[in-house]
This record gives structure tokens, sequence and C-alpha cells, in this order.
């Protein structure tokens, strides 16, 4: 793989994902929203103990959960199937550059704009609290912003393994929008029918949880954020009691990397080794 | 050179390319002749590596299957239907030109050389199907490659476009390079081929030289030549003097058959007995009659 033509790759991947309008509407719509969550949730939260900073990055999840596995989801699926499917995928390929290199040069090319969109929601809430005074933990606020970048890659190189599947961008959009309603809308009711359905316990829930990559960013924001980890229920404070709270976030942050590393490793494989062929 | 070894590939059970073989040398231009679904294509990507195949492929001495990246920085590629980003056309040469490692200050040249300079700034969405194939063409120069593959470059054209695209490919011939182009027009092979691969169901039936592969398979040009009414009988027996197959008449029209390519051999035999000649319209083989004759070659 030559580094060169994956950052020329990505270079044209991170353009046109900036010049498309549904990226340009996603952006803004968040940022707008991360603005307007700033304006609503002023003061400290007595329950959770979060002020500032913190406060407006609790309130910034659920921005996070909504948006950005649907937009990575999305353009993940869509990124191959899409070439695939109006040809100019088998004409790049006929130029002196290796399907591992398209791969690669689409997926960092895809996910930087995506990062881009988050830091600017972040950003400007960011920039707000600051003009307001700033209390709380700075540091937090960017960790929260480094985890919804973490949750992005993550779920890109879901919507990537959907990609390399689908011949049709229709359907890999289809199956992505799928995904995200398994994931995000159905991930805390799946857990909670599962939990009662088998009567499980505390570790197994907590290790239910392990397999949504939504409800680990979910856990792990809430444990950098707030101090009192009692808020995540019998499962959060079995897993602080159990690993400690770094512990538990090292675990976390852990479960986060492979469910980017191994979709993407997977996505990767089979796009450039195991279906070579783009006929 | 570009040597092909005993090539074979099948999807499913279907062989797309059966056991072909054929090699093009340094400056020749080759053509794969055949009707839809001959393998011409599928041969093409073959050697461009976009699919896997049994036997063996080398381009300028490198096996396709071992070396694919180095072997594609060596041949240009003009696809059937060529399709692009959605950029701007500068762009879309600046970003293969950045890829293949040219200059891109080249982008700027190959668009003027195909004639595409003053819309450098339109959308590929906004160009005309002759400019894509241009702008195709255009991006398979940007390296000067030493070989350039070309799969049905003037089918989407029209007569006009046609005849200059032809132009500008054997501009390129004409400057020694190696050039591989698939057609199912005879006359395209006349004009620009020294060989002509005849594929039919996936396997080579026949390599020849253009005027032996006319004769080996018994094609003539068939030609509608119009005389004056006064001029009609003298006419018929000069054509028939001189050995020209006389098909029939049509008013002041004469309906003839050329064998071996000549097609102006019944016109100087016309005129060098000063009949005048009011128009004419050549009508080259068809596709079918070229199988059709490859069948009757014992192929």
């Amino acid at each position: 793989m030559e580094i060169r033509n994956i950052l020329i790759l990505a270079g044209k991947e991170t353009r046109e994902s900036l010049r498309n309008r549904w990226f340009v509407l996603y952006t803004v719509s968040f940022s707008v929203l991360a603005v307007l969550i700033l304006s609503i949730a002023p003061g400290r939260n007595e329950i959770t103990g979060i002020s500032g900073y913190g406060r407006t990055a609790a309130s910034l999840i659920n921005l996070v959960l909504l948006f950005v596995p649907l937009i990575a989801l999305i353009t993940g699926s869509i990124s191959i199937s899409g070439e695939r499917e109006n040809g100019t995928l088998q004409y790049l390929l006929s130029h002196p550059v290796t399907k591992a290199e398209v791969f690669v040069g689409k997926f960092s090319g895809i996910l930087v704009p995506i990062c881009f969109s988050i830091s600017l929601g972040f950003g400007l809430a960011g920039i707000g609290v600051a003009l307001r005074g700033g209390s709380g933990d700075a540091a937090e606020f960017v960790l929260t912003a480094l985890l919804s970048g973490l949750l992005a890659a993550s779920l890109l190189s879901v919507g990537f393994v959907v990609s390399v599947y689908s011949g049709r961008a229709s359907k890999a959009i289809g199956v992505a929008v799928f995904l995200w309603l398994l994931i995000i809308v159905l991930g805390d009711l799946g857990i909670m029918g599962t939990a009662v359905a088998m009567d499980l316990g505390i570790k197994q829930v907590f290790a239910l949880a392990l397999l949504n990559p939504a409800e680990v960013f979910k856990i792990a924001s809430v444990l950098v954020l707030s101090p009192r980890f009692e808020i995540l229920g019998p499962v959060g404070v079995y897993a602080v009691r159990t690993f400690g709270r770094e512990g538990v976030i090292f675990i976390l942050l852990s479960v986060m990397a492979l469910w980017t590393i191994i979709p993407f490793v997977y996505a990767f494989i089979t796009f450039s080794i195991l279906r070579r062929e783009e006929s | 050179m570009i040597e092909i070894k005993n090539v074979t590939k099948s999807f499913g059970k279907l062989k797309a390319v059966d056991s072909a073989s054929f090699r093009v040398e340094k400056g020749q231009a080759v053509s794969l002749l055949g009707t839809n679904g001959a393998g011409k294509s599928t041969l093409i990507k073959c050697i461009l590596g976009l699919l896997d195949y049994t036997g063996d492929i080398t381009v300028g001495g490198l096996r396709v299957k071992d070396h694919p990246k180095e072997a594609k920085s060596l041949i240009g590629y003009l696809p059937q239907e060529p399709l692009f980003y959605d950029m701007r056309t500068l762009d879309i040469v600046r970003f293969f030109a950045r890829l293949r490692k040219v200059d891109e200050g080249r982008s700027i040249s190959v668009l003027d050389k195909v004639g595409l300079a003053e819309h450098s700034s339109k959308y590929a969405s906004e160009l005309s199907g002759g400019m894509r194939q241009r702008l195709s063409f255009a991006i398979a120069l940007l390296s000067e490659p030493t070989f350039l593959i070309l799969d049905e470059p003037t089918s989407n054209l029209d007569a006009h476009a046609r005849a200059e695209f032809l132009g500008l490919i054997k501009d390129y011939k004409e400057n020694g390079k190696t050039v591989i182009f698939s057609s199912h027009r005879l006359d395209e092979v006349d004009y620009l081929a020294d060989r002509a691969v005849l594929m039919k169901d996936g396997r080579v039936v026949m390599d020849e030289e253009p005027h032996a592969l006319r004769q080996k398979l018994g094609l003539g040009t068939k030609m509608n030549i119009a005389v004056p009414d006064e001029y009609a009988a003298l006419a018929a027996s000069v054509l028939a003097g001189a050995g020209i197959i006389v098909h029939g008449r049509n008013g002041r029209g004469f309906l003839v058959e050329v064998k071996g390519g000549d097609s102006l051999h019944p016109l100087r035999e016309l005129m060098s007995r000063d009949i005048p000649v009011l128009g004419f319209s050549v009508e080259e083989p068809t596709m079918e009659n070229i199988l059709e004759g490859a069948g009757r070659d014992g192929n």
C-alpha cells in the first residue's frame, strides 16, 4: 500500500463529502442543535452533579447518539456500493491503485468530515460555555467529543461491511437504516427485553450492553462526565465496583476500539482479498 | 509487448473467454473483433487485472497476476462507457494525474489535445457522450502510456465524433505506441489495425492482418454507385468486364460487391472509361457476415 495514493483518495473523498448537500445539512443541523442545547441546559444538574462543560457535554450525548450513528452508517454503506453501482469503482481500479488503497483511502476520507462536523458542534457549544464563564472540566468535554469520534469510526466500519456486500446503494442504505434502528432505537429495549425474558444477572446484562457500540459510548460518556456512577443503575454500580471507574472506562474504550477494528478488518479482507474482482 | 497465453475466464458455467492466446508486439495496433458477448471486454478486464483468470498475461514483461499495479501503470484504458465522479473536468484529470504520478500541469495539455480545454470548468455530468469519451481518452493519455487499451471506443459516438476520435487514436498509433482496441466495425479495423483478432464465444477464431482477414473470409464491401441513365448499359458491361460482381440495378444505381477491401476499384474502372459517377455509398460487411465467413473458413 502506498500512503501517497491513500492520501490522494482520502482527499477526494473528503472534498466530495464536504460538497454533498446531505452532509452539509447534517453538519448544520448538528451544530445548530448543539448550540440550542447549550442555551437550554444552563447551570448545575443536582442529580448527576455535572455543570458547565460537563452539563453541556452530557446534553450532547443524546444528540450524538441520534446523529452520528446515522450519518456514519449511511455514508459507510454507500461508500463502495455507490461507486460499484455507478461504475466508477471499476474505472478507478483500472488505474495503478490497489483495492486496499481504495478501501483505506475511502474510510479515512469519510471519517475526517464526520469528525469535522462533530468537532464543529462540540466546538461551538464549547465556545458558548466558555463565554458563559466555563465552569466544570473542559478536558471531560473534549473526551466526550473524542468518544463521539470513536463512535463514528466504529459505525463507519459497520457501514463499510454493509457496503462491500452490496451492489446497489439503495439496498445498502436500507440495511444501514435498519441497523441504526436496531442499535439506537431498539438498543435499550433489546437489552431490557432480553434481560427480563432470559432472567439475566447483572454480569450478563453488562456483557450484553458491550455488544452494542452505542450503549458502550453512552456508558463511557456518563462515566467520564459524572462522578456519580450510580446514575447508571445497578449494572453501572456492579461494573464500577468490580473493575473500578478507570477500569470500566478502559474496558469500554477497548470495546469501542474493537467495534472499529473488527468490522474494518473484516470489510477490508472481504473487499480487497476475498472479493478481488469488480466485474 | 502484451502476451496473452491460454487465458480462460468463466462466470459460473459460462466461459466468457476460452483459452485465448495471442501477442501484440510493440508499436502494433491490434483489434479485438467480435459481436457483443464474444469476450472482448472480459479479456480487456483480465489484461487490466480487474478479473481473475487462468492462463497468463504479461504487459511489458510484467506478469499481471504478480504485478497488477505496475502493469496498470503502463496502460492507458478507455472503457466502453466512461463514467466519472461528478467533479469539474479539470479536477477529474488532475485527480488521475496525481494517482499516476504525472505532473498536474499536464492535465491542461491533454485536455487541449483532445479538444476539451474550453470545457475544463464543466462538471462531468454536463458533458456530452462524445466529450466524456474524449475526457476518458485524455486521462488515458496522461502518463503517455506504452500501451493503450480501448474498449469499443466509438460505440456511443455519432459519425462526426467517431471520425474525430479515430483520428486521435491514429495519431497516437503513429507515434509508435501499442494499441489494443475492441470493435465490431470492419472499417475501423481497416483504418487503425495492423492485425485483427476475431473472437467468437470467448475463443480466438482468427488472428490475421485486416486485408488477409477479408480475403480469407471472402468478405466483400458492397457499394451503391449511381450513373446517368444513358451510361447505365456501358457501366454494367465495364464493371462486369473488370470482374466486379454486380448484384443488381435500381434505377440509376448499381449494387456491386468489391472483394479485398479496395472500395475504389469500381469507381476507378468507371472513371477510366469516362463514365460520370453521380454518387456512391459504401456498405461494410456486418459482424454477422464476418462470423458467417469465419464459420465457412472452418473455425
